[in-house]
C-alpha cells in the first residue's frame, strides 16, 4: 500500500495551486493514472480524502481517468497497446499481465518499448473563489 | 467556478530526484544497485554473500530498507560495512527523497559499491526510482512458480532477476525452470541467475554479475 505516500503529494500540490489561485473551495481533482502503474484509485480517493479533512479539498470529487499503456517499436510504430490481442489473451487473469503480455509491436511482432502507461498525473483542479462566491450571490 | 491546469506528474517528481542520486553517484564514481524481492526472498543473504566476497576488492556502503526494524542492518555492520538503515514506517518501498537523505550519512569517497536493500515487496517498489545503475529483483522457489506472472511490471522493469533457493524447489514442488521460462517470457532481454546460498559456484555467477556491473559502469563513468 503506498497510496497513502502519493496522496500526501497530490494533497500538497493540490493545496499550494489552489491557495495560489485564492480558493477558497477545491471543487474537483482530475488525476490521469496509467493502468501499469500500482496504484489503485479508490484507496487514492480513501487517503486524499483523510487528508483533506478540515481543508479546503475536504469536499473535492477526486476524478480518476485511467490512460491506456503505449509503445515505441524500432520499426517505427508508435500508440496504444493492441486491444485485439488483449482481447485474445483474455484467460489470463490480472489485467496487468494482460497489458504487459501485449506489450509486443502489433505491426512487427516485437517486444516494444513501454512509452506510456506508468504516469500518474495531476491533470487538473476545479477552484471556487471569493470572486466566484459574490458573483453569484449577486 | 475555474479550472487550474496542473500537469503534475506524481511519479516523474520522483524520476527527477532518482535522476540528480545518480549524478551525485557518478560524480563519485559509484556504482548503485537496488535490490528488490518479497519478505523471505533471501535478498539480505544474498546480499551478504555478496559483501563477504567483494569487500576486499572494493569499498561497499548498503542503505537497507526496512519498514521498523534494524534486523538487517545490523547483520550488513557486522561484515564491518557501514550501513544506513533507513525505515519507512508504514510505507513499502524506498524512493528516491529517502535515497537522497541517507546517500547525505555515506562517506561516497570512500565508497566504491553502493547497495540499497528495498522494502520486502514485489509491488510497490516498481513506481519508485531510487537513483540506481541496475535493478535487480529476486524470487523465491519457495514462493511457488505463480509468483511471476502475479507481478509482471517487477520484472518487466528490472534489470536482472535471480531464482533464489534452488536447492528446495523440489521439496516445495516448484520448477526453477519453469519460473525462468515465465520471467524470460515478461523480459525476454533479462539475465536470469539461479541460486542457492549452499551452491558457491552459484553464488560465485551472482557475485561476478554485481562485479561485472560496477566495472563497466566506472569505465563510463570516468569518460
Ligand atoms: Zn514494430
Amino acid at each position: 500500500m503506498h497510496e497513502f505516500s502519493i496522496a500526501c503529494e497530490i494533497f500538497e500540490q493540490v493545496q499550494a495551486t489552489a491557495l495560489a489561485h485564492g480558493a477558497t473551495e477545491v471543487k474537483h481533482v482530475t488525476l490521469q493514472m496509467g493502468r501499469l502503474t500500482h496504484t489503485n484509485p479508490e484507496q487514492l480517493s480513501f487517503c486524499f480524502k483523510a487528508l483533506a479533512e478540515g481543508s479546503i479539498s475536504e469536499n473535492a470529487d477526486f476524478i480518476v481517468e485511467m490512460v491506456p499503456p503505449s509503445l515505441e517499436c524500432a520499426c517505427g510504430y508508435m500508440g496504444p497497446v493492441d486491444e485485439k490481442q488483449i482481447r485474445e489473451n483474455s484467460e489470463l487473469k490480472s489485467e496487468l499481465l494482460v497489458y504487459v503480455a501485449a506489450m509486443e509491436c502489433p505491426v512487427c511482432g516485437k517486444q516494444a518499448h513501454m512509452t506510456g502507461g506508468r504516469e500518474l498525473i495531476i491533470k487538473s483542479i476545479e477552484i471556487e473563489t471569493e470572486k466566484d462566491l459574490a458573483a453569484d450571490s449577486k | 467556478m475555474h479550472v487550474i491546469n496542473m500537469e503534475h506528474d506524481v511519479f516523474k517528481a520522483n524520476d527527477k530526484l532518482a535522476e540528480k542520486n545518480i549524478t551525485k553517484l557518478d560524480k563519485y564514481q559509484v556504482f548503485s544497485v537496488n535490490v528488490m524481492g518479497a519478505i523471505g526472498s533471501g535478498k539480505t543473504t544474498l546480499i551478504e554473500e555478496a559483501i563477504k566476497h567483494l569487500k576486499d576488492k572494493y569499498k561497499i556502503a548498503v542503505i537497507a530498507g526496512d519498514v521498523v526494524a534494524e534486523m538487517d542492518a545490523s547483520r550488513f555492520r557486522k561484515l564491518g560495512v557501514p550501513t544506513i538503515p533507513v525505515n519507512t514506517g508504514k510505507e513499502c518501498h524506498l524512493d528516491a527523497k529517502l535515497v537522497e537523505k541517507a546517500l547525505d550519512k555515506i562517506d561516497l569517497n570512500n565508497t566504491d559499491l553502493l547497495i540499497i536493500e528495498n522494502v520486502g515487496n514485489l509491488i510497490c517498489p516498481v513506481d519508485f526510482k531510487l537513483g540506481e545503475h541496475l535493478r535487480i529483483v529476486i524470487v523465491s522457489v519457495t514462493e511457488g512458480d505463480d509468483i511471476i506472472l502475479k507481478h509482471p511490471m517487477i520484472f518487466k522493469t528490472s534489470e536482472l532477476a535471480v531464482i533464489n533457493k534452488v536447492d528446495v524447489a523440489h521439496a516445495v514442488d516448484v520448477n526453477a525452470d519453469k519460473m525462468r521460462d515465465d520471467i524470460l517470457s515478461l523480459n525476454p532481454d533479462i539475465p536470469v541467475i539461479l541460486t542457492s546460498k549452499h551452491d558457491l559456484e552459484s553464488l560465485k555467477a551472482w557475485i561476478s554479475f554485481i562485479e561485472l556491473g560496477l566495472r563497466r559502469t566506472r569505465e563510463a563513468q570516468r569518460k
